[in-house]
């Protein structure tokens, strides 16, 4: 009796055991024939979202006429980054991938994961002069390219509620003055002068974004991001400070932008429903009015660039927001041919065409050939405008600082919001960001 | 001398007896070989594999690099860090105290065998059913300072200002808690007053105790085991408390609700330090180990007797 019993335990637990491996080579095996185990391949990793329409039209375009086929993959895009960043150097990562250029890119070619894109600019120029300047050069590291954009660029704006506006009697604001009188006559009639989703923090760091940029010029914000812990402390820095603590204990944003959101449609609702005067926004509160509220995107929603600030340094037509996304080059890319022919579409009419055909603002300089054909002609004119002109489009700072720095800055420029930190305490604590 | 001759003729034939009825229908240890292996392979090996991570720097790129005790020195001069174990404290113990008394007092009203209180009892575990991120969702836009209740009732929220604030943001993450995880442990307590013996009431009903008496006196003294289970339950979810915060505050604003769970998760995955991350796993993994232990000590927990034997 005690044999058999015996035996059929052994043989459970020998189940069990070999349950557990045969799980786990699965897991092996599956992954690696996803990633870059297929040798006449490329792998294109995207940001999985909308846009992802026209990357699939582009690879399609491509697999017409190349011999090595290209793979689209998707990440969703609330993902992204932390996906990226466990793949990049295993042997599942992509061949081209899609990034934020800057701090975005940095840790990756600090651990000499990126090609250079030297090289295949000298085989075609086109590669680099097709694209806006201003555009195209952040996304290079210690003074080499490592991306090509694709997509379109995203400058911060403030948009405004044309019909609260004019009952108010206040025209979109020309110079910081300006803002101040438009904010005391929206409040006196009883609206939010400016929507804000301070519980997502960085619509909050825009603020400081373009303040900084005004009253001190961008080479400030340059000092500092090489790594000249001084730049804070300047004279320059503290007078934007005071400007912010100033229109913020003017009433400007309400009392309750840390309970607001813009990613769950709060702040521009506020903005649509009336409730609101302006919003300092990316331009994609286009796209998200016509989404939500298309009537008002049609009618009432206006925008207009920063304001300028008197006595400051800092170019009024200068730009702050996600200057563009851009494609990368692994090094380890068996394909180099490959990969430089499928980022020369990057810069074709066929790219232009659809991207503009979805709401993207390409920043190649054949674009304003095709602006006719965009879903809002002078919208996208307007912006093209703002961004070919600008002396300096400065990338988002959480996107320029490298990610390490991310939290603890969206945590300061908060505090500083609400009263949490006063001027000294911001300074210390973006001084004590880490640069490298 | 016969009673002794006897005595140890009834042992020695008890001796084996009682094995006998020790190992009846019981299975031997293979049994739990394949759990063990999954603990084993699942939470021991990771737990490992997260102390060595603590004692190096790794953004995630490349092989880690050794560096020493740098993760913990960091972690105790971290002012953030300190006040996160303050505020996941703060949570949990007022998660208890919310929680307790509520579901006490419920479970024992849904004990009654009414139908309707079968059908409400039922409703009021809707909540649990629902997953965290759906109920932070939902309670982020109905508590819109806006468009949500705060707008409508002025005098109660004010400006409606309640994430934005660390009294208020503390008071929607443990309010949202309790109405979420308050059904789960008022089953549990259904259950329990629903095993008293009906007797104990007769009786008190006959000596004259009203309805409060029988509750101070027969229920609660008896419901003490089932108690000190869903206060330790209560404890681990409160430590352990994640997804509201990620939802509901991000940790904000500034780092008013950062607790510890969600220091390590910024620390590790938006941050890309992943040794930090690990040091903050493990000193929780400590904290909450040394507070159930305390709970478990102070109730006398440990000195509980099952009156039935487990399988």
């Amino acid at each position: 009796m005690k044999t058999p019993a015996r035996i059929s335990r052994a043989v459970a637990g020998g189940v069990a055991l070999a349950l557990g491996l045969t799980l786990s080579a699965c897991g092996g095996g599956s992954s690696d024939s996803a990633g870059g185990g297929d040798s006449d391949k490329i792998h294109v990793l995207v940001y999985g979202d909308a846009a992802n329409k026209v990357e699939k039209q582009l690879v399609a375009t491509f697999n017409k006429t190349s011999k090595v086929k290209a793979v689209l993959d998707t990440i969703p895009g609330a993902d992204y980054q932390q996906k990226l960043q466990t793949i990049i150097s295993t042997p599942q990562a992509p061949d081209v991938f899609f990034n934020w250029g800057g701090g975005s890119i940095k840790p990756f070619v600090d651990a000499d994961l990126l090609l250079p894109l030297d090289d295949f600019i000298k085989d075609d120029p086109a590669l680099k002069s097709s694209f806006l300047p201003s555009v195209f050069d952040s996304a290079s590291v210690n003074g080499k390219p490592y991306g090509v954009p694709m997509r379109g660029t995203q400058p911060v704006l403030l948009f405004n509620n044309k019909k609260v506006l004019a009952d108010a009697g206040v025209t979109p604001p020309k110079t910081w003055d300006d803002l101040l009188g438009a904010v005391k006559a929206l409040k006196a009639k009883g609206v939010t002068p400016i929507a804000l989703g301070g519980g997502d923090q960085w619509p909050t760091l825009m603020w400081f974004e373009y303040l900084y940029d005004r009253v001190a010029g961008p080479e400030v914000f340059q000092k500092a991001l090489g790594g000249d812990k001084s730049a804070w402390e300047s004279a320059g820095s503290k007078k934007a400070l005071g400007m912010i603590r100033k229109l913020v204990d003017a009433g400007a944003f309400g009392t309750n932008y840390d309970s607001v959101k813009f990613t769950d449609q709060g702040s521009p609702t506020l903005l649509a429903s009336g409730k609101a005067g302006f919003e300092l926004m990316g331009s994609w509160e286009y796209s998200t009015q016509q989404d939500s509220h298309p009537a008002f995107a049609k009618k009432d929603l206006g925008y207009s660039s920063f304001p300028t600030v008197a006595g400051g340094t800092g170019d009024a037509g200068n730009l702050v927001g996600n200057t563009n996304n851009f494609y990368s080059v692994m090094k380890k890319t068996k394909h180099p041919e490959a990969v430089a022919a499928f980022l020369k579409l990057q810069y074709s009419d066929e790219f232009v065409k659809a991207q503009l055909g979805i709401g993207n603002l390409p920043t190649t300089t054949n674009t304003e050939k095709f602006l006719g054909a965009s879903a809002s002609p002078a919208y996208s004119k307007y912006q093209f405008d703002l961004v070919k002109k600008a002396p300096s489009f400065q990338l988002s700072w959480d996107q320029a600082y490298p990610q390490s720095a991310s939290t603890p800055m969206h945590q300061a420029v908060q505090q500083f919001f609400n009263g949490g930190l006063d001027t000294d305490g911001f300074i210390k604590a973006m001084q004590a960001l880490p640069t490298a | 001398m016969t009673t002794t001759v006897t005595k140890a003729a009834v042992v020695a034939e008890r001796r084996p007896a009682q094995r006998r009825t020790a190992g009846v229908g019981r299975p031997g240890f293979a049994w739990a070989l394949p759990a063990t292996a999954f603990f084993v392979l699942f939470a021991v090996v990771p737990l490992v594999l997260v102390a060595v991570l603590s004692f190096t720097s790794w953004n995630g790129l490349g092989a880690p690099r050794f560096a020493g005790l740098d993760n913990w020195t960091k972690l105790f001069d971290d002012p953030v860090m300190l006040n996160s174990l303050w505020l996941s404290v703060l949570i949990t113990v007022l998660g208890v105290l919310v929680q307790t008394p509520l579901s006490i007092l419920l479970g024992v009203w849904a004990a009654g065998r009414q139908r309707n209180r079968a059908i409400l009892s039922a409703i009021y575990f809707v909540p649990l059913l629902l997953s965290a991120t759906a109920v932070s969702v939902l309670w982020r836009t109905l508590l819109d300072p806006n468009f949500g209740v705060p707008s409508q009732a002025k005098w109660l929220f004010g400006d409606g200002n309640l994430l934005g604030m660390q009294s208020g943001a503390i008071g929607v993450l443990v309010f949202v808690g309790a109405w979420q995880f308050t059904p789960f442990h008022t089953l549990i307590y259904q259950g329990a007053a629903r095993a008293i013996p009906q007797v104990l009431y007769q009786a008190a009903q006959i000596d004259g105790a009203g309805t409060v008496r029988q509750f101070f006196h027969i229920t609660l003294p008896q419901l003490r085991n089932t108690m000190i289970t869903s206060m330790i339950l209560m404890v681990v979810g409160g430590l352990t408390t994640f997804d509201t915060v990620l939802i509901l505050t991000q940790g904000g604003p500034g780092t008013d609700t950062t607790i510890s769970a969600y220091y390590m998760y910024q620390k590790a995955f938006k941050s890309f330090d992943f040794g930090a991350g690990s040091a903050i796993a493990l000193l929780l993994v400590v904290v909450a180990t040394v507070i159930s232990l305390v709970v478990v000590r102070v109730s006398g927990y440990d000195k509980m007797r099952s009156s039935v034997e487990g399988l």
